[in-house]
C-alpha cells in the first residue's frame, strides 16, 4: 500500500476524483461560511422548519449505512454465501455513510461538542434523539470491529460484531425513526409507522447501493464482471423487487390514512406532498425514479441485466435521497401556529435549502464517494472472496 | 450584537456566496457604532433591578406616560411602566414604550453635528461630520444673512409637540423675529379644537372610564393610543359599556366595538345630524341642561328637521333603523354617554363643522361636565416662562399666512396655506427653514411640493434625534439628546384628573447629543446678545422657576416620576360658570360663526363622489408607531417592516390583482409602490395604507425602500375654517407595478 | 416554604393587539432582532365573517409551562426542565441546538437564540419573580390580558379567575397540560 498506489492516474480515475474534489471544495466554503457567520444567518431552517436539508441527509447517510450493513451481514453474519462478496465493501461503506451522516448532523447542530459532553454526564432515556445517538455510538464501534475483522480474517470475531452490527441497525435505525415518530405534536410523523417504515426503506437503500458498489467497482477497474458477481447481481435485483415493492406499499398505506376522512394537519400534510410544494419531488423522484422505473426494470427479467440491475440502483438512490427530504420537509409543513406565519398560503410554511446547506450537503456526498473511492485503492476489498 | 444586523441582511434569503461577502462588508461599519454603543461590547444578561432606577416620562409619543429605567452600569437595561403613572397611564408601557430603548442604542441615530457636503445637492445625503463650533456657526450665519437680505420673517421655524422643550425652539423663533413659527396642530386636530371650541370654549376630555355608551367616528382608540382613554375602554367595564365604532376599515377598534359599521368615507356628519333629529324630534334631549347651560337649541331644531334617518342612510350607507336605535339608546344612557370626538387629523375639508355637530349632538344629551361625560380639562399650575423678545428696529412683516384661514393660530400657523404662500414668495419669500424634530417631508400632504418649498430654501436646519426624511434634505443636522439622555422642562398635562410630568436623564448624553435648550443657546448667543440674554439660565434654574409656588411638585418628580394633587376626577367644575364663548355658555348656535360669515349650524355638504376606476385613500395609524418617527426603531420594526396597500377582494379581483403583488398607487400629485394585502376589513370604495413608510433618508437603513409613503400621494386640502389637511379627500388609481 | 404553581390566567377579549408584550418580553430579556425570535406573541386569528360582517380576535400566547412537557421529554441533554414552581427552564449550557424541543413543541413558543448559543423561551421572567416583580409581559399590558400568579394559592387572582370563569387551554388534545389558560 504504496502512497503511488492512491495517485490516479488514468483519465477517468482523474476526472472522477477532480470531480469528488470540487464537490468537496463547495462543501468545505458552504462549512466556511457556517464558521464564520453562524447556522442562523447562512440556512434557511427557521423557527417553524428548524429540521432542514441537512438532517434530511443525515437521514438518508444513515438509511444507507443501515441498508449497507443489513444486506452485507446476509452473508457473514446469516450464512447466505452469495453475499458474503460484498462483505467487506458493504460493511465499509456502512461506516462511511454513517461517518458522513454524522458530519452532516453535526453541521445543523449548534453544538456539536456540547452533545458529546452532556449526551454522556446529562443523559436523558426519555429521548428518542439520545437513544439513537448511544445505539448509532454503538453501531459504529460494531462496524468498524466488523470490517476490521474481515479485513483480518478473524472470522469469530466477525461473525459476532457481525450479528451484534445487525441488531445494532436495526435498533438504531428504527430509533430514528421514532425521533419524528414520537412527536406527537407532528400528526404527519406521529405513531408506530416512522421506525417500522425506517428499517424498510433502509432495505431497498442498502440494496441499491450494494449493486451499485459491485457495479462500479468492475467498471472503474475495467476487468469484466465474473460469474459470481453477475449472479449476485441477478439476485440484488430480484430482492431489489421485493424491497421495491414493500415500499410502494408502505407509501400507498401512508397516503391512504392521510387522506381519508381529511385528519386534521395530516391531510394538509399529505396534500403538500402529492399536489402541493413537494409533489414534484414526490411523483418525479420519490415515486418515478425511486420506485416504480427501478421497479419495472428489476422486476421484468429481460431487463434484469446487469445494466438494468444498476440503473435501477442508482435511480432508486436517488429517489430515496429525496424521500428522506420530502419526509423531513413534509412533517414541519403544518404551522403550530397557523395564523402566525407570514407569508405562509394554505397554513403551510416553506422551506428551500439555501446555498449553502446544498453546499454541505454535496460536499458531504462526494466526500463519501471521496473516501470510499481512496478505500478501494488503499484495502483489498476482494479479501477471500476473489475469483 | 453584531450578528444581529447581519441577520437583517441574509435572514430567510436564498443568498449567494458573493451576496454573502458583500453583505459582511456593508455592515461593517455598523458594527463599529455597535461596539461603541455598549462599551463593552454587548449589553448583559437579565440581571433583574437595574443598579439604579430613574423615573421620567416616555418620549416615544405624545401621551407621556411615566416609566421606570432599570440603569446598570451607565446601560439602560429596560424601560419599566411607572406604578405611581395610574391616573394619567394607568401604569402601563405600550410597544413603543418598550421599545425605547432602542432610541438610545440604535446604530441609525444622530451622533454627531453633520454638515452638508459642500457641492453635493440636498438630498444625496453626503454629510460630513462637524464640530459643534462649526455646525452653530453656520446655523447663525445663515440665519443673520437671511435677515440682512430679505427680513426676520424670512426665516421659519417648524417643530413639535411632545418634546416638553419645545417652547425653548418657539421663543427663539420669536427672540430672532420671525413670526413664521409652524407648529404639529393643522397637520393634527386642530379642527378638533375649533370646532368643539366654537361650541364649548375648550376642547374637553371624554370620560371613558365611566361613560356606559360611546359612539367613535374613526377614533382607532385600539390602535392610536391615547392615555387612559385606550385601556379604558377595554379594561374593567365589566361589559356594560357599549362601543359604537363608525370606520370605513375594520380596525382593531372595529374588533373590539359592540357595533361596526363601514360608514362611508367622508358622511359622519349625516349620521350625527340625523342622530340629533331623532333626538330632538322624539324629544330625547335634556331640556333642563339646554334651558340652563345653552344657548341656540331653538335655532337647532328647524335646522336639523330635513336631517332623516332616512336622509342619512343613503349618505353615509348605515341603515336609518340602526341610526334611529342607536340614537335612542345614546340619548337614554346620557349623561354617561359620548359621542367620543377623537384627536386625528381631520378627514375632510368640513371637518371643523363636523366637529360641531359631534359637540351639539354631546350638549343636547347634557354630558357635560358630569361623570361618564365631557369633563372641561383641569390643570395643575406651573409658573411661566417669561421673557421678553428684543425689539427690532426694522420692518418685520407679519405672519406669511395671515388671512389664509378663518381662525389662524399665531403660534402653530396653517401648514398648506403656508406652504402654498412661501412657493408663491407672497408676499414675502420664505429662506430659511429650521426644524426642531418636526418631519414635514413625512407628515404634510403633497410631499413634491414640500420638496418644493424646501429646494427654494437658502438654508435648512435640522435639530433631531434621527435622519428623519426633513433632516436627510437639512445643511446642517444638529443631534438632539434623546428623551431618555435628558433633563426637560416640566410640563402640565391637562386632563380630567390633572398630573404634573417631567423627564431627567437615564445615562447622559451619548456621542456629541446635547439637550435642546443647549443647541439654542448656543443659537442664540451667535446670533445676538440681546438674544443670548433671554436665553440666560441653566436648565435647573428653569426648573425651580416652574415650581416657585410649590418645590414639592419637583421633589414628587425626581422621586417619583409624576405630581399630582388628586387620584379622584372633580365633576361639575364648571357648572355655573361662565365657559370661554361668547355667550359663555355652550353655544349650540354659534353667533361667531355668524359674524364671520360661516355657517353657525353644522350644513352637511355631501364629499366628492369616488370618481370610477378611482379609490378614496384613507390614512391611519396602527399601535406599534407614532406618525413617520419609530417605523425605523428595530424593535417596532420587527413587527411591522413595511406597509401595504389595503384592498377589498371584490375590488382585486376586478382589477386582477393578486394578494401580496407589487402595485403602483397613483394620485394626482404623486406615485407610490407598495405591496398590495387583499381584505375584507375596508370598503371596496376605498384603499388604506399605514402612515410611516416609503421614506427618503437612507439613513433609516431598516425601512428605506419598504413600503409606501402617504404623504407622496395626499393633495393638500384642507379645511377653511381651521386649516387642518384634510386626509381623505385623496382619489388613487391603482396599477400592478 | 411550600411549592408554587405558577400559571397566567389571559382574557383575549381585552387583547388589541398592540404587541407591547412582545417587544417588553425582547427588551426585558434581551431577545435577539428579528422577526422570528420571540419568546411571547400575539396571533391575530383569522377574520371571520365577510365584509360587512366581521369579528377578529387576538390571541397573546407565550411557552405554555405544560405539566405534561413534550420539550423536556425529548431534550437528549436534559436542558430542558421542569422546576419546582412548574417553571420549564433552559440550561442554556446544556443545549447542543438540536431543536428538536422545537419540532416536540405543539405551540411554537421556542427558537434558537444563536446570542446565547441555546434554545430560548418564555421563562415567566423567573429573574423578576424572585424579586417580587410581576412578568415584564403582564407588568406592561395596557389592558390587563394577562394575570399572573400561584395556582397553589387558593386565593391568589389566578385562582380566583379560575374558579369563577369558564376557560379553556390551548391544543387540550395534545394532552400537554398547558398552564396558560383563557378564559372564554
Amino acid at each position: 500500500m504504496s502512497f503511488a498506489t492512491v495517485i490516479p492516474k488514468r483519465p477517468g480515475e482523474m476526472l472522477w476524483f477532480g470531480l469528488l474534489c470540487l464537490g468537496m471544495m463547495a462543501g468545505a466554503v458552504g462549512v466556511v461560511q457556517v464558521l464564520i457567520h453562524g447556522h442562523d444567518h447562512v440556512y434557511n431552517v427557521s423557527r417553524e422548519i428548524p429540521w432542514g436539508i441537512l438532517i434530511s441527509t443525515y437521514v438518508f447517510f444513515v438509511v444507507s449505512s443501515t441498508g449497507l450493513c443489513l444486506v452485507s451481514s446476509l452473508g457473514d453474519v446469516w450464512g447466505f454465501e452469495k453475499f458474503a462478496i460484498i462483505g467487506r465493501r458493504g460493511h465499509l461503506l456502512a461506516l462511511l455513510t454513517l461517518v458522513t451522516g454524522f458530519g452532516t448532523m453535526a453541521m445543523e447542530l449548534n453544538h456539536p461538542i456540547r452533545m458529546g459532553l452532556y449526551a454522556i454526564i446529562s443523559p436523558n432515556f426519555t429521548s428518542a434523539i439520545w437513544w439513537m445517538g448511544a445505539l448509532y455510538g454503538f453501531y459504529m464501534v460494531c462496524l468498524i470491529v466488523e470490517f476490521t475483522s474481515l479485513m483480518r480474517g478473524w472470522t469469530r470475531l466477525a461473525f459476532w460484531s457481525g450479528l451484534a452490527g445487525f441488531f445494532a441497525a436495526i435498533t438504531a435505525h428504527s430509533n430514528l425513526g421514532a425521533v419524528f415518530g414520537l412527536l406527537e405534536a407532528r400528526h404527519f410523523w406521529y405513531g408506530s409507522y416512522m421506525p417500522i417504515y425506517f428499517i424498510v426503506s433502509a432495505l431497498a437503500s442498502g440494496a441499491a447501493l450494494t449493486v451499485l458498489i459491485v457495479y462500479f467497482n468492475h467498471k472503474a477497474r475495467g476487468i469484466e464482471m465474473p460469474p459470481v458477481y453477475q449472479e449476485f447481481m441477478y439476485t440484488m435485483g430480484k430482492l431489489q423487487a421485493l424491497f421495491l415493492g414493500i415500499l410502494l406499499f408502505f407509501v400507498v398505506w401512508k397516503i391512504i390514512p392521510g387522506l381519508y376522512g381529511q385528519p386534521p394537519e395530516k391531510y394538509e400534510t399529505t396534500m403538500a406532498w402529492i399536489t402541493g410544494p413537494l409533489a414534484f419531488n414526490f411523483w418525479f423522484f420519490e415515486l418515478g425514479l425511486g420506485i416504480l422505473i427501478p421497479l419495472i426494470i428489476v422486476a421484468n427479467r429481460r431487463t434484469r441485466t446487469v445494466f438494468g440491475v444498476m440503473i435501477a440502483g442508482l435511480l432508486s438512490t436517488i429517489g430515496i435521497f429525496f424521500m428522506r427530504y420530502d419526509l423531513v420537509i413534509a412533517g414541519q409543513m403544518v404551522s403550530m401556529r397557523p395564523e402566525a406565519v407570514e407569508g405562509a398560503s394554505h397554513g403551510l410554511i416553506h422551506y428551500f435549502p439555501s446555498f449553502t446547506e446544498i453546499g454541505i450537503v454535496i460536499g458531504a456526498l462526494c466526500l463519501c464517494l471521496f473516501l470510499y473511492s481512496l478505500a478501494e485503492r488503499v484495502f483489498d476489498l476482494e479479501g477471500g472472496h476473489r475469483h | 450584537m453584531a450578528r444581529l444586523l447581519e441577520k437583517k441582511v441574509s435572514r430567510r434569503h436564498f443568498m449567494g456566496l458573493s451576496s454573502c461577502a458583500l453583505a459582511t462588508i456593508a455592515i461593517g461599519s455598523q458594527v463599529k457604532v455597535l461596539k461603541a454603543l455598549a462599551k463593552d461590547g454587548r449589553i448583559d444578561a437579565p440581571t433583574g433591578l437595574g443598579s439604579k432606577d430613574v423615573y421620567s416620562s416616555c418620549g416615544m409619543c405624545v401621551n407621556k406616560c411615566g416609566f421606570i429605567a432599570r440603569v446598570k452600569d451607565g446601560v439602560i437595561q429596560k424601560l419599566d411602566p411607572n406604578p405611581e403613572f395610574f391616573i394619567r397611564s394607568r401604569a402601563m408601557l405600550c410597544a413603543r414604550g418598550n421599545a425605547g430603548v432602542k432610541v438610545v442604542y440604535d446604530p441609525d441615530r444622530l451622533k454627531y453635528p453633520l454638515v452638508r457636503v459642500e457641492g453635493s445637492k440636498r438630498g444625496e445625503g453626503k454629510f460630513r461630520r462637524a464640530t459643534w463650533e462649526e455646525a452653530l456657526d453656520l446655523v447663525a450665519k445663515n440665519m443673520n444673512e437671511i435677515k440682512d437680505k430679505y427680513s426676520r420673517a424670512s426665516v421659519m421655524f417648524a417643530s413639535t409637540e411632545g418634546t416638553f422643550s419645545e417652547h425653548f425652539f418657539t421663543q427663539l423663533a420669536e427672540c430672532y423675529g420671525s413670526p413664521n413659527t409652524l407648529r404639529h396642530p393643522t397637520l393634527c386636530l386642530s379642527s378638533n379644537i375649533q370646532g368643539f371650541g366654537a361650541t364649548f370654549g375648550t376642547n374637553p376630555t371624554p370620560d371613558v372610564l365611566n361613560a356606559d355608551f360611546i359612539i367613535m367616528s374613526g377614533a382607532n382608540r385600539s390602535e392610536a393610543l391615547m392615555t387612559p382613554d385606550s385601556i379604558d375602554l377595554l379594561r374593567g367595564d365589566g361589559g356594560k359599556r357599549k362601543l359604537i365604532y363608525l370606520d370605513p376599515r375594520f380596525t382593531k377598534t372595529s374588533a373590539k366595538a359592540d357595533e361596526w359599521y363601514p360608514i362611508k368615507p367622508g358622511t359622519d356628519m349625516a349620521f350625527i345630524l340625523a342622530m340629533i333629529h331623532v333626538i330632538v324630534t322624539e324629544n330625547l334631549q335634556d331640556q333642563a341642561f339646554i334651558d340652563e347651560f345653552t344657548v341656540g337649541f331653538e335655532q337647532l331644531v328647524p335646522h336639523v328637521a330635513p336631517y332623516t334617518p332616512e336622509w342619512a342612510a343613503t349618505e353615509c350607507e348605515i341603515p336609518a333603523a340602526d341610526i334611529r336605535r342607536i340614537a335612542k339608546e345614546f340619548a337614554a344612557a346620557a349623561p354617561r354617554a359620548v359621542y367620543y370626538q377623537g384627536r386625528r387629523s381631520s378627514f375632510m375639508a368640513n371637518d371643523t363643522q363636523m366637529r360641531r355637530a359631534m359637540a351639539i349632538l354631546n350638549a343636547i344629551v347634557g354630558n357635560w361636565d358630569t361623570k361618564g361625560g365631557l369633563i372641561p380639562n383641569a390643570n395643575i399650575e406651573l409658573t411661566k416662562h417669561d421673557y421678553l423678545a428684543p425689539w427690532y428696529d426694522e420692518d418685520i412683516p407679519g405672519r406669511l399666512d395671515e388671512g389664509s384661514v378663518t381662525y389662524l393660530s399665531e403660534k402653530d400657523g396653517a401648514w398648506p396655506a403656508f406652504r402654498d404662500r412661501a412657493l408663491a414668495a407672497d408676499p414675502y419669500p420664505i429662506k430659511g427653514m429650521m426644524v426642531y424634530k418636526q418631519n414635514p417631508l413625512a407628515s404634510v400632504p403633497n410631499r413634491a411640493k414640500t420638496l418644493k418649498l424646501m429646494e427654494q430654501m437658502d438654508f435648512i436646519c435640522t435639530i433631531d434625534i434621527t435622519m428623519s426624511d426633513t433632516a436627510w434634505y437639512s445643511d446642517v443636522v444638529l443631534p438632539e439628546a434623546t428623551y431618555l439622555e435628558r433633563q426637560d422642562p416640566l410640563e402640565a398635562l391637562g386632563g380630567i384628573v390633572p398630573v404634573v410630568a417631567f423627564r431627567q436623564p437615564c445615562i447622559p448624553p451619548m456621542f456629541e447629543s446635547k439637550e435642546s435648550l443647549w443647541i439654542i443657546q448656543e443659537i442664540a448667543k451667535r446670533l445676538s446678545e440681546e438674544i443670548a440674554a433671554e436665553f440666560d439660565f441653566t436648565m435647573e434654574e428653569h426648573l425651580h422657576h416652574q415650581v416657585k409656588h410649590n418645590p414639592q411638585i419637583l421633589e414628587d418628580l425626581r422621586t417619583k416620576g409624576i405630581y399630582y394633587e388628586s387620584t379622584e376626577p372633580n365633576y361639575g367644575r364648571t357648572r355655573g360658570t361662565a365657559l370661554k364663548t361668547k355667550s359663555g355658555k355652550i353655544e349650540i348656535f354659534s353667533q361667531k360663526y355668524a359674524d364671520n360669515g360661516l355657517d353657525p349650524l353644522p350644513v352637511y355638504t355631501r364629499p366628492t363622489a369616488v370618481p370610477s376606476n378611482r379609490y378614496r385613500l384613507l390614512v391611519g395609524r396602527h399601535a406599534y408607531f407614532t406618525h413617520g418617527t419609530t417605523a425605523n426603531n428595530p424593535y417596532l420594526h420587527d413587527i411591522m417592516p413595511e406597509n401595504t396597500l389595503w384592498l377589498n377582494p371584490v375590488e382585486a379581483q376586478k382589477l386582477g390583482l393578486k394578494n401580496g403583488q407589487m402595485v403602483k398607487v397613483r394620485s394626482a400629485v404623486g406615485e407610490e409602490k407598495l405591496k398590495l394585502e387583499v381584505t375584507q376589513k375596508i370598503r371596496p370604495d376605498s384603499v388604506y395604507m399605514a402612515h410611516g413608510f416609503g421614506v427618503l433618508s437612507k439613513a433609516q437603513t431598516n425601512i428605506y425602500g419598504k413600503g409606501g409613503s402617504d404623504a407622496a400621494l395626499i393633495e393638500e386640502k384642507y379645511c377653511p375654517i381651521s386649516g387642518n389637511v384634510a386626509m381623505h379627500e385623496t382619489f388613487v388609481e391603482i396599477l400592478p407595478a | 416554604m411550600s411549592n408554587k404553581r405558577y400559571a397566567m390566567v389571559l382574557d383575549t377579549r381585552k387583547c388589541i393587539d398592540c404587541k407591547a408584550c412582545t417587544v417588553a418580553c425582547k427588551a426585558e430579556n434581551h431577545v435577539p432582532l428579528g422577526r422570528e425570535n420571540y419568546r411571547n406573541w400575539v396571533m391575530e386569528e383569522a377574520l371571520r365573517g365577510r365584509y360587512p360582517n366581521l369579528g377578529q380576535e387576538f390571541t397573546p400566547g407565550q411557552c405554555m409551562h405544560c405539566a405534561n412537557t413534550p420539550c423536556k421529554r425529548v431534550c437528549p441533554t436534559k436542558a430542558t426542565g421542569v422546576n419546582a414552581d412548574g417553571i420549564v427552564t433552559v440550561e442554556n449550557k446544556k443545549c447542543i441546538g438540536c431543536k428538536y424541543c422545537m419540532t416536540a413543541c405543539p405551540y411554537n413558543a421556542r427558537y434558537y437564540n444563536e446570542e446565547i448559543g441555546a434554545v430560548d423561551k418564555c421563562t415567566f421572567c423567573e429573574h423578576r419573580i424572585l424579586t417580587g416583580r410581576e412578568p415584564a409581559c403582564v407588568e406592561t399590558c395596557p389592558t390587563r390580558v394577562r394575570v399572573f400568579g400561584d395556582l397553589n394559592d387558593p386565593n391568589s387572582e389566578v385562582s380566583l379567575l379560575l374558579a369563577k370563569h369558564p376557560h379553556r387551554v390551548m391544543k387540550p388534545e395534545m394532552g400537554t397540560k398547558p398552564y396558560l389558560f383563557y378564559l372564554i
